[in-house]
Parts: C-alpha cells; structure tokens; sequence
C-alpha cells in the first residue's frame, strides 16, 4: 500500500491555497457530513470530495487504496444498517420469525434499510479523503503554521503534525513486520478467514505499538534537543498570508456547507 | 589531546533508569576540555547512550530514574536547567537518522532548531547556511530529507543541532546505521568541526579504525562503569581490558599485538595503517 497522508509536492489551485483555507475546509466539511441525513446531499458531498481531490491532481490509485483500507468496515456497516433500520417496505422477509422473544421479525432487509446504508456508505466515503486531501497537498511546516496562526499553541499544533507525519512511519514499519512474518511462512494476514486475522492481529499490532513508543520518545528527545518548547513564542522561516482566492475558496466553502445544510433540513 | 579549560565535569555521576534494578552507570567521573574529541567505546548495554543523554541534560530532566552526583557543562549543572536551555550548549546526534528527521525540507530541518529560539529570520538563515556548509550539504536545501542517502541523512541531523551553535557535539552511535562511505562522511565532517572550529566532541561508537584516526582520548565503558581512558594509542594497547570489556581492537592492533605474542618487538605500538606500515618496514629493513 502507497504512503498516504504524507505531503505529496504539487503546483495544483488546492496546493497553492493558504494551509487556512484548509483547514476551514477541513473543518466545515468534517463537521458538516454528520448532520446529512439526505442520500442525494451525502452523494453531492462525496462527488465534491472526489473532484476537489482529482483537481488536487492526488492520484487516484491512493484513493483506491483507502477504499481497500476502509473496505471491510464500510460493508460491515452497511451490512448491519440495512439489516437493522426499521422500515416499512420489505424486500427480504425477516429471518428470524416473530414468535422468537425479544428478536424476533429482525434479520429482514427494507427499502428503507437499503437507503439508509448507502446514505452511511456515502457520508463515509465523502469524509475519509478530507483528511488526507488536505494534508498532502501542505507541507508539513506550514500546516503547522496554519494551525498556529489559527490561534493553537505551536506545541500543540508540533503534536498534531507530529502524530499525522508518524502515521506513513509506521505504515512502512507495519509492512516491514508483515514481511518478514511472511518470510517465517506466517500467512494469516493474506490467505486466513476473517477469525484467524483477529487472531494474528496482535502478532502485528505489538511489535508497532513498542516500535511507535520508541519512536514517538526518539522523536520527542531530538525535538527537545533542539530548543523546542525553550520559549513561549517561536519564529518561522517562511511566512502564510492569506490571498483573495483563499477567503473566495472560504466564501465558497462557507456557503456550500449552509446550502448543503438548509436543502437538507427542507428535504428531510 | 586537550586543548582547552575543563567544559564538562562529571563528578561521581551514577544513574539508574525508572523501574531499573542496576545502575546503566556507575560512579563515573570525568572532566573533558573544550576543543577535545573524545570517543566512547563499550560493548551494547555498557551506558555509552547514556552517559550521551547526561551530557544534554535528557537524564534525568526528560528520562527520570535516579540520578547521583553531578554533571555541569560549561557552568550549567543540568539538573538545574531544562534540555531545551542545555541545547545551546550540547547538541546531540542520535543513532537512528530516521527518528530525528521530521520537517519535510532540508531547509526546515536546520532551521527548526533556531527558530524554536526565536531568533530572527536574518539570523536563522545565515546559520542554516553556515550549518549546512559545514556538513557539505549546500545545495539540497530544498530537498525533502527521506530523499537522502543515509551519510547525508547523519549529517544533516548533525547540521540540525550545529545551527544551534552548541559548543559541544555529542553523537550517540551516529554511525552505527550506516555504510562504510557514509561512516567515513560523517567522521570526517565531524573531525573538521573538531579542527576548524574547535567544537567539542564526545562520540559514542564501536567503530574503533575510526576511534584510533581521528579521536583524541578515549574512554572504555564496560558495566556501567569506565574502566579505561586515555589516548587511543594506550587504549588499543590494553588487549586484556578490550576483550574483557567486549572491543574489537582496530585491525592493525590485533597484527601489532599478535606481533608482540610472537617476540617481534616493534618500536611503537600502531593503531592506524599508516602507522603499521611504516612499523612493518622498519621490522623488515632490520631484517
């Protein structure tokens, strides 16, 4: 699986914009996708997602691989919505009989247990990108400065980044377990049902989890070693100011969210 | 040898990790002069890396655990003043390059440390330059570090704390991840810190060809305790005390030694090629 997350360099209008145009973005559609409750909005929203994320010029193969990533839970949910939402027009009679105590008329699948397991699908897919859409497309460096100039204590805003910059780290670290669990025959990951991975799970998860440790205190020692948290304030070698495109991109961001929101609430 | 008034004293320093039953060190004194480039050698769990982070104050400040005696440099006793203020006196350079890279261009890298200081722009740019002259990595400034090979990813973590102008560079086993070529890069950057400018250098290491090339004095760790110190020359000699202590002894010292077993007395003792060979043709000239 490619790095994701990791600041992938461009000349795209979404990487030129102010890491503050983001980081609106990042929160309004964040905050937003939730409170959809209309499948046609949740799919607009996800639609936009994926066109902000193709003019971004991001390759696409990395959006397929979250959808690898995020697959197995993503049909699980649906699975269980459409099972579980009430609704009134059955497609597949329930599986369990109603004279069966407490459970019994579950199991069925409705219209409205469809719908409303594609509306879920929908507000996933379109949230699950936001994320990884802003941060490769700003460096590091001023994706911190964003966040600091937003307001946030610069050693609250190192933290963020920090922990977002290990998450490719340790992606690498987990491959490189998995190999060599594969060269000692170890193939639970790839060939074993459902069961078995949840049985080998820990055989990957602890060997990253002591190596984040590590990692996360080496990281920690070099930062502290070079001055970090020395004085309240700190200067920055490259400065952000914000450009008309960036608050039109806000403007448009800020409105999008409250017509996605009204038509909603009108629809609904 | 020294060159220098005493910088860094250590006076009956013993420290024991949080949770820890031993001591990683164990009654340690010594004073090292400003200007000197001292080595250490020890085999693994002999409290080089250790006695590395006492320097900068991460023992005890960040590490915790229990901590006797004490360490003062250039003045500062460390458990008086945060890693942060120690970092304008000692910089440390860790083993791994990887886990003290976290800026995405060379550039910010260097300049992290500076402006952490709040220095002004002007300032922090001419010292990133100068720091990255000094480690030959002129050039690359906007290059994202994992693009550079494991040498240049040393010394660039090495330019990272010299723009903060230390007085005193520390390298925990900065070398110990990389291949001959990028040993030698980063030796030899670090000796000409030592010559040109005088730095102060403690480097933790088991590279011993190195040790007996460029180091000054060098001090055997073994235990938690330091057994041995002097220059690498009186060092290399003590086989007995290497192998006790788990040091392999520079290559042509084992030939030297060996020598010596077999009643082929040489005039000085080598630890360098050059030295073997003009002791080799001295022995063969005598016949």
């Amino acid at each position: 699986m490619r790095p994701f997350i990791k600041y992938h360099p461009g000349r795209s209008f979404f990487h030129q914009l102010d890491p503050r145009a983001k980081i609106a973005f990042l929160l309004l559609f964040t905050m937003v996708i939730p409170f959809i409750r209309h499948i046609y909005i949740a799919v607009a929203m996800l639609l936009t997602v994926t066109a902000l994320w193709c003019m971004a010029r991001l390759p696409l193969r990395i959006m397929g691989d979250y959808l690898k990533m995020w697959g197995g839970l993503i049909a699980f949910l649906f699975v269980v919505q459409a099972i579980l939402h009430p609704g009134e027009a059955v497609l597949i009679n329930p599986l369990i009989p109603p004279s069966v105590p407490l459970i019994g008329g579950k199991g069925g699948i409705t219209e409205e247990g469809i719908l409303f397991a594609v509306l879920i699908t929908a507000r996933l897919l379109a949230i699950i990108p936001i994320l990884p859409l802003v941060t490769m497309t700003t460096p590091i460096h001023l994706f911190v400065l964003g966040l600091v100039r937003l307001g946030l204590p610069y050693q609250l805003a190192y933290t963020v980044t920090t922990a977002l910059n290990l998450i490719p780290t340790l992606q690498a670290e987990a491959r490189v377990i998995m190999d060599a669990q594969r060269l000692r025959a170890f193939r639970a990951f790839e060939r074993g049902n459902p069961i078995v991975r949840m049985k080998a799970y820990p055989l990957l998860v602890t060997p990253l989890v002591i190596g984040a440790m590590r990692r996360a205190q080496l990281i920690a020692i070099a930062m502290e070693s070079r001055g970090f948290g020395a004085k309240e304030e700190r200067t920055y070698i490259e400065d952000i100011a914000m450009k008309p495109s960036d608050w039109v991109f806000i403007g448009l961001t800020v409105a999008y969210c409250l017509i996605a929101l009204l038509t909603n609430f009108l629809l609904y | 040898m020294a060159t220098g008034e005493p910088y860094i004293i250590l006076e009956d320093v013993s420290y024991r990790y949080p949770n820890a039953n031993h001591y990683a060190l164990e009654g340690v004194n010594l004073i090292i002069h400003r200007g000197e480039f001292v080595a250490i050698l020890g085999e693994h769990a002999a409290g080089k890396s250790t006695l590395c982070q006492l320097l900068n104050g991460v023992i005890p400040n960040f590490q915790g655990g229990q901590m006797e005696g004490s360490v003062v440099i250039g003045g500062l006793n460390t458990r008086e003043v945060s890693v942060a203020e120690l970092a304008q006196k000692v910089g440390i350079v860790l083993q791994d390059p990887e886990a003290q890279l976290f800026t995405t261009k060379v550039i910010n890298e260097v300049a992290f440390g500076p402006e952490n200081l709040c220095l002004d722009v002007d300032e922090i740019l001419e010292r990133v330059s100068w720091a990255l002259r000094a480690v030959r990595l002129r050039g690359l400034e906007e290059r994202p570090p994992t693009s550079l090979s494991g040498g240049q990813k040393q010394r660039l973590a090495i330019a990272a704390v010299l723009a903060m102008r230390p007085e005193v560079l520390v390298l925990d086993e900065a070398t110990s991840q990389l291949d001959p070529v990028g040993t030698s890069e980063v030796f030899s950057v670090v000796w000409e810190l030592n010559q040109e400018y005088g730095m102060t250098v403690v480097m933790a290491t088991h590279k011993s060809e190195e040790v007996a090339k460029f180091a000054d004095r060098a001090l055997i760790l073994h235990q938690g305790r330091l057994i041995a110190q002097g220059t690498p020359q009186e060092v290399f000699e003590k086989a007995e005390l290497l192998r006790r202590a788990g040091i392999r002894p520079p290559q042509v010292s084992q030939l030297a030694n060996y020598l010596r077993g077999h009643s082929l007395l040489l005039s000085g003792f080598p630890i360098t090629i050059e030295q073997a060979r003009r002791e080799i043709e001295r022995l063969l000239e005598g016949g």
